[in-house]
């Protein structure tokens, strides 16, 4: 068994079991895995200054500013989510319309002033799926990867099992199991409020900070398609989550009403 | 079996030696450990231009498993390789292609091209070998235990002590980094007094290996014969049983047990089940037992103090005390080293493996580590075997002697004899006056 760990990368704590390959092996593949990770926290973290994502929030409002092959695709892959999931997706939590984007320079300018990019709600499954092509393409065949056991991908199962299960507690009701879910090569992620952390997400359709006691759960194949919708199904009301269900092919969704 | 290697063996050990030194406490701990302090990076490098000629004798699984480790070795070439048996022989060449072929150990020992001897053949040869061998002037590393009996066991402790040959035998767990460790802090009061200790060794699995004639049986299936085998104590207990007396610092002076043939009714003749006591001077005891007909309990080595539990094969320990909060990962990681498969809380501390409650895990070792689940019958990767082979290798070519490893495979295979004494006679046996060594406390 392997088990790496970052303690503060991507805003949280990272976590990867590895189990079934050699010790040499599995230090060379974490190796890689951090390299990527420190790299990718270092373009998206904007608590770093001198991220990319920090000079583009710094500039972008006073004249457009042009960004790595790597941060175009990620905006790109970030204003077609904006469009699958109705808006309610929005990595400027407020008005993407208000962003242009220039294919020619690959630059990116904010029309509105005070606009910015919060890339919170994608980053880790941006990430997680760079580590899992990692991991697959070192013929890694189990592993448990998480970011702060909220976002997971479970490759093949756990040493004594057939997958790798992970239960939900109420973040209310300390000690009540809301559910299990056995994952096999697939990634979880789950968005809600905590006693001590609430209304931290907010719905850019009408600006308002969500306070309900809820907790969603989504199980994809797809890491960012997880954590895209997780973000977006807490925002969205009963005609939108019928629509949302179109544009995703997912594995299941728990929505708990706690 | 061990993975085919195409690399080096791990230096991550040698390295965990070399950097004890420059930590406080780290001279202390090679002090209480003296067979590591020559297992350095450096001392490696000053030796790899070298090589030390090795001879297998014993060419079966467990031989075959040493080739692989020591084909990875730099400073190591196998040059012999022997066994009466051909089709093992065969297997083994096919590993070691250039070795010259033998069939009869003592033409081995004629050689002057051989600076050492691995023995891995079945225990009733290993004192007759390992004699020959030292007589001849070779250095030898036999498998455990020491011999099959405790005459043998004495006659080889005394020929080594008037020889100036190397003589190692395969005490893995002395070479494993989770054990030193494990063993460290223990010394260092981790966990309080030891006030006593549980090892268990469980397998389900009739022991046996195919036999291609009936002939063959006695001598293929020698661990299941008492002509040729201590059965479970002296082929898994004595690791264990090592573990303890190096945890404790002391001898047990008496042991009482039961053995029995439970399940496998097949014409063996040592036991399938047996649960026994060792009592120290003190008044700790061990309780060992080792059963191979059920494996859910796996294979454990804890010492247990006033403060806290060392798991040391499963490189995971617990203190009584301590808050009983610890993040999901952490529970993973306790669930893989206990074997257990449940689910991990999501985003928050609320699942506990049901068979240890109220403790949370600390590894021993802080990043990764590997654990022996005990089923493999040949070996298991990273379990020290191929750490001690490569101290031994190094000491053929500087001729240094493994400080307190025979004493250690002395005192263990003397205990696991007892254990089959007090449970063949089903009485209390003392430890015997003519067997003690000057290294032993009682």
């Amino acid at each position: 068994m392997f088990h790496g760990s970052l303690s503060r990368i991507m805003g949280t704590r990272f976590d990867l079991v590895l189990t079934g390959a050699g010790r040499e092996h599995s230090a060379r593949i974490w190796e890689h895995i951090q390299y990527e990770l420190e790299s990718l926290d270092h373009m998206l973290n904007r608590f770093d200054p001198d991220s990319e994502i920090s000079v583009i929030n710094n500039r972008a409002g006073n004249s457009p500013v042009q960004v790595s092959h790597e941060m175009w695709s990620i905006l790109q892959e970030c204003r077609d989510y904006h469009q699958k999931t109705f808006g309610l997706f929005d990595i400027t939590l407020s008005d993407f319309s208000r962003v242009t984007f220039h294919e020619k320079e690959h630059s990116v300018h904010f029309l509105q002033p005070g606009l910015s990019f919060d890339l919170g709600g994608y980053a880790k499954g941006y990430a997680m799926k760079k580590v899992v092509n990692i991991l697959k393409t070192n013929n890694v065949e189990n592993c448990f990867v998480d970011f702060g056991l909220s976002a997971i991908f479970a490759l093949g199962h756990h040493p004594y099992g057939d997958s790798w299960k992970v239960s939900i507690e109420n973040p209310f009701h300390k000690g009540e199991i809301l559910g299990e879910i056995a994952l096999k090569n697939s990634a979880l992620s789950t968005s809600g409020n905590t006693p001590n952390y609430a209304g931290h997400i907010v719905n850019p359709l009408n600006r308002k900070w969500n306070r309900e006691k809820r907790l969603v759960c989504v199980e994809s194949d797809d890491p960012v398609d997880a954590e895209v919708l997780t973000t977006a199904w807490i925002a969205a009301d009963t005609i939108l989550k019928e629509k949302l269900l179109t544009q995703f092919d997912t594995k299941q969704i728990l929505d708990y009403n706690l | 079996m061990s993975e085919k290697k195409d690399k080096q063996v791990d230096l991550s050990l040698r390295q965990f030696i070399k950097d004890l030194g420059g930590i406080t406490g780290g001279a202390a701990l090679l002090g209480a450990m003296p067979w590591l302090q020559s297992f350095t990076p450096d001392k490696l490098k000053e030796v790899e231009k070298e090589k030390s000629r090795i001879a297998i004798i014993g060419t079966g699984s467990r031989g075959q498993y040493h080739i692989h480790n020591l084909l990875a070795m730099p400073h190591t070439e196998i040059v012999a390789l022997c066994d009466n048996y051909p089709p093992n022989l065969e297997a083994a060449a096919a590993l070691s292609p250039k070795a010259k072929k033998y069939s009869d150990y003592r033409k081995v020992l004629e050689s002057p091209e051989i600076d050492g001897v691995v023995i891995a053949t079945p225990l009733n040869w290993h004192a007759p070998m390992v004699l020959d061998a030292l007589s001849a002037g070779k250095h030898v590393f036999c498998e455990k235990s020491m011999a099959y009996s405790m005459e043998q066991c004495k006659a080889i402790y005394d020929a080594y002590q008037s020889s100036d040959r190397v003589l190692y035998f395969c005490m893995q767990r002395m070479f494993d980094e989770k054990y030193i460790k494990g063993i460290q802090m223990i010394h260092s009061g981790v966990i309080g007094d030891v006030v006593g200790a549980r090892c268990h060794w469980f397998r389900n699995h009739d022991w046996r290996r195919a036999v291609p004639t009936p002939q063959l049986e006695r001598s293929i299936n020698w661990r299941l014969y008492r002509e040729s085998s201590g059965g479970l104590m002296t082929e898994l207990a004595t690791h264990q049983l090592e573990v303890c007396n190096w945890a404790t610092k002391r001898i047990p002076g008496s042991v009482m047990g039961m053995g029995d043939i439970v399940y496998w009714k097949d014409g063996r003749e040592v036991y399938d089940s047996v649960n026994l006591v060792y009592h120290y001077g003190n008044g700790v005891k061990i309780n060992y037992e080792s059963l191979i007909s059920n494996k859910y309990n796996g294979m454990e080595d804890q010492i247990l103090g006033h403060k806290g539990t060392m798991n040391l094969a499963t490189g995971i320990y617990y203190l009584e005390n301590e808050d009983v909060g610890k993040s999901g990962i952490e529970q993973l990681l306790s669930q893989i080293g206990e074997k257990v498969f449940t689910a991990v809380p999501l985003a928050g501390a609320s699942w506990r493996p049901e068979t240890k409650k109220e403790y949370k895990p600390f590894p021993i070792l802080s990043e990764n580590f590997n654990v022996n689940d005990g089923l493999s019958m040949v070996g298991a990767v990273n379990d020290g075997s191929d750490q001690i082979l490569s101290a031994f290798c190094q000491a053929c070519i500087t001729g240094e002697k493994g400080k307190d490893i025979v004493e250690e495979a002395y005192s263990s295979t003397i205990l696991c004899l007892l254990g089959n004494q007090a449970m063949e006679e089903q009485r209390k046996i003392d430890f015997p006056e003519e067997y003690k060594i000057p290294s032993m406390n009682f």
